[in-house]
């Protein structure tokens, strides 16, 4: 079984067309790149999957672990195992990092049929996961990424993939706005989530995240399709060649 | 208590004058006729309204009358004074409130009890004072008067509640009441007002505060009940050093009308006077926050904030939002702002992408956003008890 079928996605924002006929398959324990200019259809891609309803899937079929995505609301795939690292997480004042991650893991254990778990269980778990991915005391008990800077809005982002362990992390360009230290706190915090039972897609623009995220497969999207895919060395012929032999854009 | 010069003015003064019609600046968007032309000949009863006391200090009244029975105020500390007002023989009582509203004419002409909290220099009082006005005689008006005074380094936290029944009483009855607080040179006074009064109450309250120099005021005040109602709060920063802190929430549904009315009067300099107001408002209801903050042309390096934030969650609710600064000092830093809106569809999406349907998403957003008061509730136990208060209402309004 693959873990995440696209065929032939086709997707608009606004009545406009972006996605143009995406083809994609992911199994388990794979992680693929995408990589692409600018209004290439990055974010698009992201926000489709995870469910965004400002965004129009008009054509094609896309199955996670075998379901539909047709069939889900944007919660229910974040709960049937899907999970979207925000290009610019949202702030939310008043609620404590704490309280949001407890409701999140708990509402994913309901629709998994799973017991609840306690205050007492979830501190447990919390101090277990924060052994995976690093992050500190003081942004877990202030408000959801409420003056958060870049760096610590990407690695709560991180954080939450691992409190949440889903079965496909999507990363949305989690390396825009980082300077090379966070990102390569970000990227330990990833590669420690790698495993056979999980995959990821990593989006972005620039090849400096993949150093530090080795991916299996590397995709080029330009005008809402992909055009060319390879191993990783893909990623490096796009750094020294740039995108334009595909979209007549200027190079990164 | 011989104050029958001052309640003999205020009630020529009432009859003069009368209630204010929405013609009146003041008074532009709170219609206070049904107040004026309701009949209230309603007679005493006791209350037969439970409450759950907050902590081990605790005045209460039944339907304005004070309740020793159900009171508790044995063991005070020496310095502590906690009574009736009618006992107290301060002459500072009426200097504050001067009656030039007609609700505060009409409740120092005819106030019947209250309560009077006495804290002596240098004592700090670090229970809680718990005041519960339970109302439910249909018809009947409670004009109560309150004095609070925080001598020089005192300290002393004052919960003021009142209570009415859930449902209607059918017949209104009308809560006007009256709170001076003096809180003296170094001294701390931290006052709660929640208002949850029955949903076809009449509720009128003002506040007044004199802050000395170094000394500091809070306020915070809840209101979810009444049909009608309105705060008027007024602070006076009399002492350089001073600070004022003026929260609020108030949670309305179905056509219930609430009015604060805000003035904050920076006399001298150095002080720091801080305001958050925010409103959830549903169904038909309407929302009036005015506030005004005053720097006088002595008051320099005044530090004043206040924001007003309002949460629509129905397209028939309204708010009237008017923040105001009325500055004299050149060297000042004061900021305003008035926000009315709908809940942020962008975090309602993130919660649901970590697997928070939207039903649970829209509870915790709306809780959220009154959050931010609750946040600055520095006494735990009130905190804890407003907080209760604010799910109950978001459970009942999601229900």
């Amino acid at each position: 079984m693959a873990l995440l079928e696209i065929k032939d996605l086709h997707a608009s924002v606004a009545g406009k067309p972006i996605l143009k006929g995406i083809n994609l398959t992911i199994n388990f324990g794979e992680v693929h790149a995408i990589m692409g200019p600018n209004g290439s259809g990055k974010s698009t891609l992201s926000n489709v999957l995870a469910g965004n309803e400002a965004y129009e899937k008009t054509a094609g079929e896309v199955l996670f672990a075998e379901q539909n995505l047709d069939d889900l609301a944007a919660h229910e795939r974040a709960c049937a195992g899907m999970f979207l690292a925000f290009q610019y997480p949202v702030e939310i004042p008043g609620i404590s990092n704490m309280y949001f991650l407890k409701a999140a893991v708990n509402a994913v254990r309901a629709y998994q049929g799973r017991e609840q778990l306690d205050a007492m269980e979830f501190l447990d778990f919390v101090e277990t996961r924060k052994k995976v991915v690093k992050i500190r005391d003081d942004l877990l008990e202030r408000a959801v990424n409420s003056g958060f800077s870049g760096g610590e809005k990407k690695r709560n982002e991180i954080f939450q993939m691992a409190m949440l362990e889903p079965k496909l992390g999507i990363l949305d360009e989690t390396d825009s706005g980082l300077d090379i230290d966070a990102l390569r706190i970000v990227a330990d915090g990833v590669n420690a989530l790698r495993s056979p039972e999980r995959g990821f897609l990593v989006i972005t623009h620039y090849q400096r995240l993949l150093n530090y995220i080795e991916p299996d497969f590397v995709h080029v999207l330009v005008h809402g399709q992909i055009v060319k895919s390879g191993g990783k060395e893909l990623a490096l012929e796009l750094e020294s060649e740039g995108y334009a032999s595909w979209s007549g854009e200027e190079g990164p | 208590m011989e104050h029958m010069e001052l309640r003999k003015k205020a009630e020529d003064r009432f009859i003069t004058v009368g209630f204010p019609t929405t013609k009146e600046e003041l008074w532009r968007f709170t219609d206070v006729s049904p107040v004026a032309s309701a009949e209230f000949s309603g007679e005493w009863k006791p209350s037969s309204l439970a409450f759950e006391c907050m902590d081990t200090i605790c005045l209460v009244f039944e339907n304005g009358r004070l309740s020793m029975e159900r009171s508790c105020v044995l063991g005070l500390p020496a310095g502590v004074r906690i009574g009736s007002v009618m006992d107290c023989a301060d002459a500072r009582i009426g200097r504050l409130a001067d009656s030039q509203s007609a609700f505060v004419a009409a409740n120092t002409a005819y106030f019947g009890d209250g309560t009077f909290i006495g804290i002596a220099d240098g004592v700090e009082l670090d229970t809680p004072v718990h005041i519960v006005y339970l109302a439910d005689a249909p018809g009947m008006v409670c004009h109560v008067r309150n004095f609070i005074s925080c001598g020089k380094n005192a300290k002393v936290t004052v919960v003021e509640e009142y209570i009415g029944p859930s449902s209607p009483v059918g017949h209104p009855y009308w809560t006007n009441a009256v709170t001076e607080v003096f809180v003296d040179d170094g001294g701390r006074a931290d006052h709660y007002k929640i208002q949850r009064e029955a949903p076809d109450a009449f509720h009128f309250q003002t506040l007044e505060a004199h802050i000395g120099a170094n000394a500091a005021f809070s306020n915070h005040a809840v209101a979810v009940g009444g049909a009608l109602g309105r705060n008027d709060i007024r602070g006076k920063l009399a002492g350089q050093g001073g600070e004022a802190i003026c929260n609020g929430l108030y949670l309305l549904k179905e056509r219930q009308h609430f009015d604060t009315h805000m003035f904050m009067d920076h006399a001298v300099s150095d002080c720091n006077s801080h305001e958050l107001y925010k409103g959830i408002l549903d169904d038909k209801a309407r929302g009036v926050f005015c506030g005004r903050i005053l720097v006088r042309q002595d008051a320099q390096r005044t530090d004043a904030i206040q924001s007003n934030k309002n949460l629509l969650l129905s397209r028939s609710a309204k708010v009237n939002s008017l923040p105001q600064l009325e500055i004299y000092a050149d060297d000042v830093k004061c900021t305003h702002g008035a926000t009315v809106g709908q809940l942020d569809e962008q975090a309602l999406y993130y919660l649901q992408t970590r697997g928070i349907d939207p039903v649970q998403g829209h509870a915790m957003l709306t809780f959220a956003f009154a959050n931010e008061v609750l946040d600055e509730v520095q006494c735990g136990p009130a905190r804890e008890y407003i907080g209760n208060l604010v799910q109950a209402w978001l459970n009942e309004v999601a229900g």
